[in-house]
């Protein structure tokens, strides 16, 4: 129960401390809008191939801009060396990074927020309630992996260049459940039992994995 | 001779060995050639590969566990070893793919997973580089160690889960004649050998590199005298 509450109350600081600055979530919507800009120079893309590369479009966006968002997650604490005090507190390492995940999370969910409406308005892709699961559940399982990841590599030497190193290819189980996932919701035809199964599958191996490793990562 | 030189003399004996079994024993395949041949070593390494990322995770698991030095070398050791023979299964793959299906690579579920097989061990060998030595790069390697090794069973399963290019297996099938069976049975057991001569030899010059500081400390009687910089 403890461990809820200071979860909450961590995940509530970064929250309060983004909604004062301002810096990351509109830093990375136009990051989103730029990525989709780039994608239509990259594909050469028209009205009939839009659909087919929108799912790709999506993954990638959202990929970079996660890893820019977790990265941040604790770039930040290490900028002000106030990720030392928290670890000195009584608070449980898995608490401390359920809490930072939970915020970054969000963050990221508000990105996500941007980017599905850009898609429907720039690739003609039609918004749905299947589509937003499917990016939802891939955002738990990436916001707990990033997070630990970036947990770590805020403690190293090289962090930018480790943390998509260590980062994606963990991350691709989501891509692959979630793409699949994102050409049923956008027409292709099958079932969404399957990929929101194996989203669901790998959340929580993940989530729980990621929770178990806190304490090594978090320990100094 | 050192038993290290020994089981290396050895090591090198019976792959030699296994390399008569595959190119004078065992007969040649009547649909695809000799090329073939690159099966015995291709599927022995990838074994070779897969066993030494279960020796990560046993010693980064022991390691987080017990705090054991000795754990972390030994992880440490797997690590090289089966990033050596991921990339030798990823090689000879590509060799064999570019006679039998005509282009060096197809982004099958198999050759995909392994490719990141071999990125993830990578990043574990760079995470070791770039941490502090000592406890963080030994626990933050161990992170990484256990979290890797969710792809071996992707890699291995990735032929019955997706519809693959990359053959499903013919070893525990029945789908061999006994000539090759044989022949890949010995290949393999050389080397398993191999690897675990490669994984002794490399624990030793872990604990050699551990142990080192300090006995150039306990040699050079001026050094450890001068206060630290």
């Amino acid at each position: 129960m403890r461990s809820i509450t200071i979860a909450l109350a961590i995940a509530r600081k970064d929250l309060v401390s983004e909604w004062r600055t301002r810096e990351l979530v509109p830093a990375l919507a136009q990051f989103i809008v730029l990525a989709l800009v780039i994608a239509n120079f990259g594909f050469q893309i028209d009205s009939r191939s839009a659909p087919a590369i929108a799912p790709g479009v999506l993954w990638l966006a959202l990929v970079f801009a996660g890893l820019v968002a977790f990265g941040r997650a604790f770039a930040s604490e290490r900028e002000q060396a106030t990720l030392e005090a928290v670890l000195l507190s009584a608070a449980p390492p898995a608490a401390i990074f359920a809490g930072k995940a939970l915020a970054a999370g969000l963050l990221l969910v508000l990105c996500e927020a941007v980017l599905l409406p850009a898609l429907a308005l720039f690739f003609g892709v039609p918004m749905s309630f299947g589509l937003a699961v499917i990016v939802l559940l891939a955002t738990v399982g990436m916001a707990a992996l990033g997070c630990m990841f970036a947990a770590m590599v805020a403690q190293l030497r090289a962090r930018e260049l480790l943390l998509p190193l260590l980062t994606l290819p963990l991350w691709i189980p989501f891509i692959v459940a979630g793409g699949q996932g994102v050409q049923v919701a956008m027409g292709a035809g099958g079932s969404l039992d399957q990929p929101l199964g194996l989203l669901l599958d790998f959340d929580i191996l993940f989530v729980v994995l990621t929770s178990l490793a806190a304490r090594f990562v978090l320990d100094d | 001779m050192t038993r290290y030189s020994a089981a290396a003399a050895a090591s090198v004996g019976l792959m030699l060995a296994a390399a008569a079994a595959i190119f004078l024993y065992a007969p040649t395949d009547a649909l695809q050639g000799p090329v073939q041949r690159i099966f015995y070593l291709h599927v022995a390494a990838a074994i070779a590969a897969f066993v030494s990322f279960g020796v990560v995770l046993v010693g980064s698991v022991f390691y987080l566990w017990r705090n054991s030095l000795r754990a972390d070398r030994l992880a440490r050791a797997g690590a090289l070893v089966g990033l050596v023979f991921t990339t030798v299964t990823l090689l000879m793959g590509m060799l064999w793919a570019k006679s039998v299906w005509g282009a060096y690579w197809a982004w099958d579920a198999r050759l995909t997973s392994t490719l990141v097989l071999w990125i993830i061990y990578a990043g574990y060998l760079l995470v070791r580089r770039l941490a502090a030595p000592g406890r963080q790069a030994a626990r933050f390697a161990a992170v990484v160690g256990i979290f890797g090794f969710i792809d071996v069973p992707v890699v291995y399963f990735s032929v019955s889960w997706w519809r693959t290019q990359h053959p499903g297996p013919v070893i525990t099938t029945g789908a061999l004649p006994p000539e090759m069976l044989l022949t890949f049975l010995f290949t393999m057991a050389c080397t398993l050998v191999l690897a675990g001569t490669m994984i002794a030899i490399r624990y030793r010059i872990e604990t050699l590199t551990d142990a080192a500081p300090v006995a150039a400390i306990v040699s050079s009687p001026a050094t450890h005298l001068e206060p630290a910089r």
